[in-house]
């Protein structure tokens, strides 16, 4: 497989970052995920880490060397997310249930898969403009559907943060699969949390990303959508994926996964949990956890020594 | 008799330490005195919980029940806070900590050991009333160290005699960053944080989203108070109801100069919105007005400069 792929996180205004993005390859198949933790203490975090992490590891499990089905692999996955996040609910005894959207995709044999839950989404562009898209499972989508509102008005709508299906909520999750689409060389994935989308249309994403060399115009993109999030703005994370190798510019970034050996995996995930919500959690450190604290004070009180 | 922890006794090998003999014993650790490989003396604290009865015997920590357990972990992230808050923070009249690890089933945290006795020790020890220069000198050097931790976004919110250390040579270092524990406002009563009756301000009681760098403010004027009175101020939340603190400046006139009493007035402020809002501004404040009537030697005079250049 060759792509060139793109990924960044941003705190937007806020204290913590709840959005968790993950990607790992492969030799023959390609993972994507986002994740945008919800709800107030540390619970959306860790929903979305737990969510990310839990992706990432079935498909290392499962992926030998190729996904059997990417289809069933992606629903499956989502409900054990979704159960995995009410036994850790019920393990640390925690009055809600961590939740979290989901989008995910796998692209094996020139196909491109996904599967998402809530409302952070996915696009595939090809020339410009857009050839598949996940629909929202909020209740602003529904209005657009009952032809209530218009798509345009769904970002600015006071309910736009209310979703009817999510990983670790009190109903068994809503999950919808995208139908298998060939791809070609030049089509561009975009996964990305309501904090990007909310800010920036998506005929503006694909001028941003479909005729220029994303790892110069994403990070680009990332910072004006920032920007125009202001003092209140969202988490926001994208993952973006061109397919095929990369001929708008000649710099050397696209990955080529023939190098790997059967059965390695490139993966790229973040592991740091921010622990110290103000509010306080009400759960208990796990051994990992005391070994990270201990690890970054030792790190601190080097980095402070004189 | 009640069950207490056991403290690791004398001579006790811990990691790379050894433990010569336990200083203290408080709510959430004991403080010992040790040595390291250099046979330099350390100070360490042993997050223990004394709500908690872990260790009846030996040296592991272990906790009886699973409640217990996820109570003794969840108190473990305040013992961090403290020790990434003190982490961070590299300043002569601040503790300093040397090294922080795992052993036992617990945590430990080494800091440089400092000779002297807090300053409440010092108040109690005292017959006659605290000297007006002694004051002064011990506040501004506390006042620099506290700065330092409020740059770093920190607030101590348990400044009281008890946490301000003496070195021999008079300089002040402030201790016991355990209710840097801003984490620990949820209703665990088992590991509720102690704030102390007197140097606790009254937002700590009842408004915890209005802490900020006068709700140090408040217990550095309390401290103050108790220097001069040899007890505390009575406390916020008693004051709230029915306020029956009398002013420094009325009980001590004549006696400190108005500026000081007036400062110590200033900080005790029930809102926190009257009180000075920074710990430069209040630094600012004992600084400016002169101390007492005496010429001015060169010396004074060059020093008064320098510090004010410092602080600024
Ligand atoms: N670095 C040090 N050098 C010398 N003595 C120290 C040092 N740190 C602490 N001590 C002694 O131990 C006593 C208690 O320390 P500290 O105030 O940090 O803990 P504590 O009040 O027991 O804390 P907690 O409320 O978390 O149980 C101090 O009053 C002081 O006498
Ligand atoms: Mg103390």
């Amino acid at each position: 497989m060759r792509f060139t792929i793109f990924q960044e996180s941003r705190k937007g205004s806020r204290k913590v970052n709840q959005d968790r993005i993950a990607y790992t390859y492969s030799r023959d198949t390609l993972l994507l995920v986002v994740a945008d933790g919800m709800g107030g203490h540390a619970g959306g975090e860790i929903a979305a880490q737990i969510a990310a992490r839990l992706f990432i590891e079935r498909f290392q499990q499962e992926a030998k060397p190729v996904l059997k089905s990417p289809l069933k692999f992606l629903q499956d996955s989502m409900l054990r997310a979704h159960a995995a996040l009410g036994s850790y609910a019920n393990q640390f005894s925690m009055l809600e249930t961590p939740r979290t959207t989901c989008v995910a995709c796998v692209v094996q044999a020139g196909h491109a898969y996904w599967a998402h839950v809530g409302d952070s989404r996915l696009y595939l562009y090809r020339q410009g403009g857009i050839i598949g898209q996940t629909k929202d499972h909020s209740k602003v989508q529904y209005l657009v559907d009952q032809g209530i509102i218009g798509a345009d008005e769904v970002a600015m709508h006071p309910d736009r943060n209310k979703i009817f299906s999510c990983l670790g909520g009190l109903v068994d999750p809503v999950i919808d699969l995208g139908k298998r689409t060939p791809l070609r060389n030049g089509d561009v994935i975009v996964m990305c949390s309501d904090g990007l989308w909310s800010v920036l249309s998506k005929e503006e994403m694909s001028t941003w990303l479909t005729s220029t060399p994303i790892l110069k115009t994403a990070p680009q993109m990332m910072a004006e959508a920032e920007k125009r999030g202001g003092s209140e703005g969202d988490n926001l994370s994208a993952i973006v994926v061109r397919w095929g190798p990369e001929t708008l510019t000649d710099e050397p970034s696209t990955t080529i996964t023939e190098t790997l050996g059967l059965g390695q995996f490139e993966t790229q995930i973040d592991r740091t949990l921010t622990l110290t919500d103000r509010k306080g959690a009400q759960r208990d450190l796990s051994d990992d956890e005391i070994e990270h604290a201990i690890a970054e004070i030792q790190a601190t009180i080097q980095r402070y020594r004189r | 008799m009640a069950v207490t922890n056991q403290a690791l006794p004398g001579a006790y090998q811990l990691l790379n330490y050894r433990i010569d003999r336990q200083i203290s014993r408080g709510g959430f650790s004991i403080v010992y005195r040790a040595f390291d490989e250099m046979g330099a003396p350390v100070a360490i604290k042993e997050y223990l919980p004394s709500s908690l009865v872990l260790r009846t015997e030996g040296d592991i920590v272990r906790a009886s029940t699973a409640e217990n357990l996820t109570s003794f972990r969840y108190g473990m992230k305040c013992f961090f806070e403290e020790g990434r808050a003190l982490a961070k923070i590299n300043h002569p009249n601040v503790v300093r900590v040397l090294n922080f690890f795992r052993a036992n089933e617990t945590v430990y945290m080494v800091m440089r050991y400092e000779r002297g006795r807090t300053l409440q020790q010092q108040i109690q020890m005292r017959q006659d009333q605290m000297s007006e220069r002694l004051v002064r000198h011990v506040f501004m050097h506390l006042l620099n160290g506290l700065r330092e931790v409020h740059t770093h976004k920190l607030l101590h919110l348990d400044i009281k005699p008890a946490n301000i250390y003496l070195r021999t040579d008079g300089t002040p270092v402030l201790l016991d960053f355990g209710a840097a524990r801003q984490t620990l406002t949820t209703n665990r009563p088992k590991l509720a944080p102690m704030y102390t009756p007197g140097f606790a301000a009254p937002e700590q009681y009842r408004d915890p989203d209005r802490l900020g760098p006068w709700t140090d403010v408040y217990g550095v004027g309390a401290s103050m108070f108790a220097c001069l009175a040899a007890f505390a101020p009575q406390a916020a939340d008693a004051r709230i109801q029915e306020d029956h603190l009398v002013s420094a400046k009325k009980i001590w006139s004549g006696q400190y100069s108005d500026n000081v009493l007036e400062v110590i007035d200033w900080c005790l402020r029930l809102d926190p919105l009257e009180r000075p809002q920074s710990v430069f501004a209040l630094q600012k404040a004992i600084r400016d007005i002169p101390p007492k009537k005496r010429k001015l030697t060169f010396f004074d005079a060059l020093k008064r400069k320098l510090f004010s250049e410092l602080g600024a």
